[in-house]
């Protein structure tokens, strides 16, 4: 199954940083979801995407994860050559993991 | 109480929305917000090219470094403020003082005289980083190193200023780097009598001022995903509003616009743009939301409470903006079997003409649009109906840049076969942004005010 059948997410951008906030739609998925969605595994979902570090910080009353990837957009949206220089679409992508249904 | 509303997002956000805000009878402050990252670096050099002019003796740039839509939103808002509204915004960018004769012009044309007009200045701190050859820790040098290169320099300021101009009974404030909650929490704070630093109320106020200064994030914009998240009614989006006071934070649209303001809408916007929540630093205070509890009181409204704050950073973040030459686009289609090899051979061809000329190539990238333009290689589907390719490129002069439209611009005939709807073409100043840190007293600002 994919996260996205049990949570959404939005990406925002701060320079060369992106951050993807990632929320349960039902409370009840989100011990499974924090059990899943581990740095390493989101690490290497976005593979060559990224050449920094991903950090993941919580809200635990949301409920919600919060992924930080450094070096993450190209150089940021001003300087970089990518369609999408925000980063806006990894949201997506990060709705594109693989959960144990 | 207050009640704020949103005018604005970005630079070119709607101006018809603003007015709904404006004139829905609900919100007696309003917000705007004109800058992106880049946007000081951008705005510097549209001010240089008019070294010295002001905005009346300038025709063919009737914006020198300023929000480009400030005369016409002075104009459209002229009957709001004069009966009482106020509004804030960054809208000042590298030029405040420009856009406050601007403003203060264009308010006595529509008849709002009386009205008083604040100026913020002070953010430009291009000065003091040079004088000091900053160290920027992202580039790992100081800023004399690469002195040739630096564009601007602007401190995300604070609600300070914004509260002395409110104090001073002006309506209508503009600023330039003011931090993107600044302007509501300087609102905030003034109408409910909160102390700059009372800490916990200050994080209340930016957390309200963070919910509302990305216009439509919250009511609906970049939220469905159908069958998931859903929007009933795409028109006549409402920029949001909030009610703040003591432990208290709600906010909502307005009545009969589309969109939507849901539990989901409120903690996508409340997590945007944060990395460690319980750290949010702004000029304001070091606001924690990692206690955040969001719940949904009706249709359209919605309650955010958990909300602390501890001291303001010491230093102010300063965003440095580096010319890093220029940044060129362009894309073409193929379609059906081979189209993917096609598209790839399209790239290798203007690759190898753009090396045979001196285009002063300092990056270059192709992306197959259908294929790897997005993820790489990190999300693979099947192979698709057509591709397009979009070539790009950065190079160290305007020239070079050109030198890649012009062999781009040759692929339909002298490249592979059936390529189609080239397009898409894009040249542009590539900005680098890289912070710096500064102590508060080496930014003083200036609250200037006028009368219309």
């Amino acid at each position: 199954m994919k996260l996205r059948e049990i949570a959404y997410a939005r990406e925002g951008d701060k320079a060369d940083i992106a951050n993807i906030a990632v929320l349960p739609y039902e409370d009840a998925d989100w011990p499974r979801i924090r059990e899943a969605l581990t740095e390493d595994v989101v690490r290497r979902k976005f593979g060559d995407l990224m050449t920094g570090t991903v950090t993941r910080y919580e809200y635990p009353n949301l409920p919600a994860l919060n992924f930080v990837l450094t070096e993450a957009l190209g150089g940021g949206v001003s300087l970089s050559l990518r369609v999408d220089g925000h980063g806006k679409s990894y949201a997506s992508l990060m709705l594109d993991i693989d959960i144990d249904g | 109480m207050i009640r704020i509303g949103c005018g604005s997002a970005f630079d070119r956000d709607r101006l018809d929305w603003a007015e709904d805000m404006a004139y829905s009878g609900i919100v007696d402050y309003m917000g705007f917000d004109s800058l992106a990252e880049r946007s000081m670096a951008l705005n510097q050099l549209r001010k240089l090219e008019d070294p010295g002019a002001g905005w009346l003796r300038r025709i063919d740039n009737p914006a020198p470094g300023f929000d480009p839509r400030l005369g016409e939103i002075a104009t459209r808002l002229a009957p709001y403020v004069r009966d009482g509204g106020t509004v804030i915004g960054n809208f000042g960018a590298a030029n405040p003082e420009a856009g406050g004769e601007l403003v203060v012009d264009r308010l006595r044309e529509a008849g709002a005289t009386g009205v008083k007009v604040g100026v913020i200045t002070g953010d430009d701190v291009l000065a003091q980083v040079l004088d000091r050859d900053l160290y920027l820790p992202e580039q790992g040098c100081n800023v004399s190193e690469i002195k040739d290169r630096v564009l601007s320099a602007n401190a995300y300021i604070g609600a300070d200023p914004v509260v002395e101009a409110l104090q001073q009974g002006a309506r209508f404030i503009l600023g330039g780097r003011l931090a993107d909650p600044s302007p509501y929490v300087g609102a905030i704070c003034h109408v409910n009598g909160w102390a700059l630093d009372d800490w916990d109320r200050v994080a209340v106020a930016t957390a309200a001022g963070h919910l509302l200064e990305c216009g439509t994030s919250i009511t609906g914009g970049n939220y469905a995903d159908p069958p998931y998240n859903e929007v009933a009614n795409w028109l006549n989006l409402s920029f949001p509003w909030c009610e703040v006071d003591d432990d208290h934070i709600v906010v909502s649209k307005l009545p009969g616009s589309g969109g939507v303001v849901n539990e989901r809408t409120t903690k996508l916007q409340l997590t945007y743009e944060v990395h460690d929540p319980a750290n949010y630093l702004t000029p304001d205070v070091t606001a924690d939301y990692s206690q955040a509890v969001v719940r949904e009181l009706g249709p359209d409204r919605v309650a955010l409470s958990g909300i602390s704050g501890r001291p303001r950073p010491d230093k102010l973040k300063v965003l440095v903006g580096l010319d890093m030459g220029w940044k060129v686009f362009a894309e073409i289609s193929y379609g059906g079997p081979g189209c993917v090899e096609r598209a790839r051979l399209a790239g290798d061809i203007v690759r190898a003409r753009v090396a045979s000329r001196d285009a002063d190539i300092i990056e270059w990238r192709t992306d197959v649009i259908g294929v790897n333009a997005l993820y790489g290689e990190s999300l693979e589907g099947g192979y698709p109906a057509d591709v397009r390719i979009r070539i790009a490129a950065r190079t160290k002069t305007k020239a070079g840049a050109e030198i890649v439209l012009e062999e781009a611009e040759y692929l339909p005939i002298s490249g592979p076969a059936a390529g189609g709807g080239r397009g898409a073409v894009n040249l542009q100043r590539a900005i680098g942004v890289t912070p710096a840190f500064l102590p508060r007293e080496d930014v003083p600002l200036k609250v200037k005010v006028h009368t219309v």
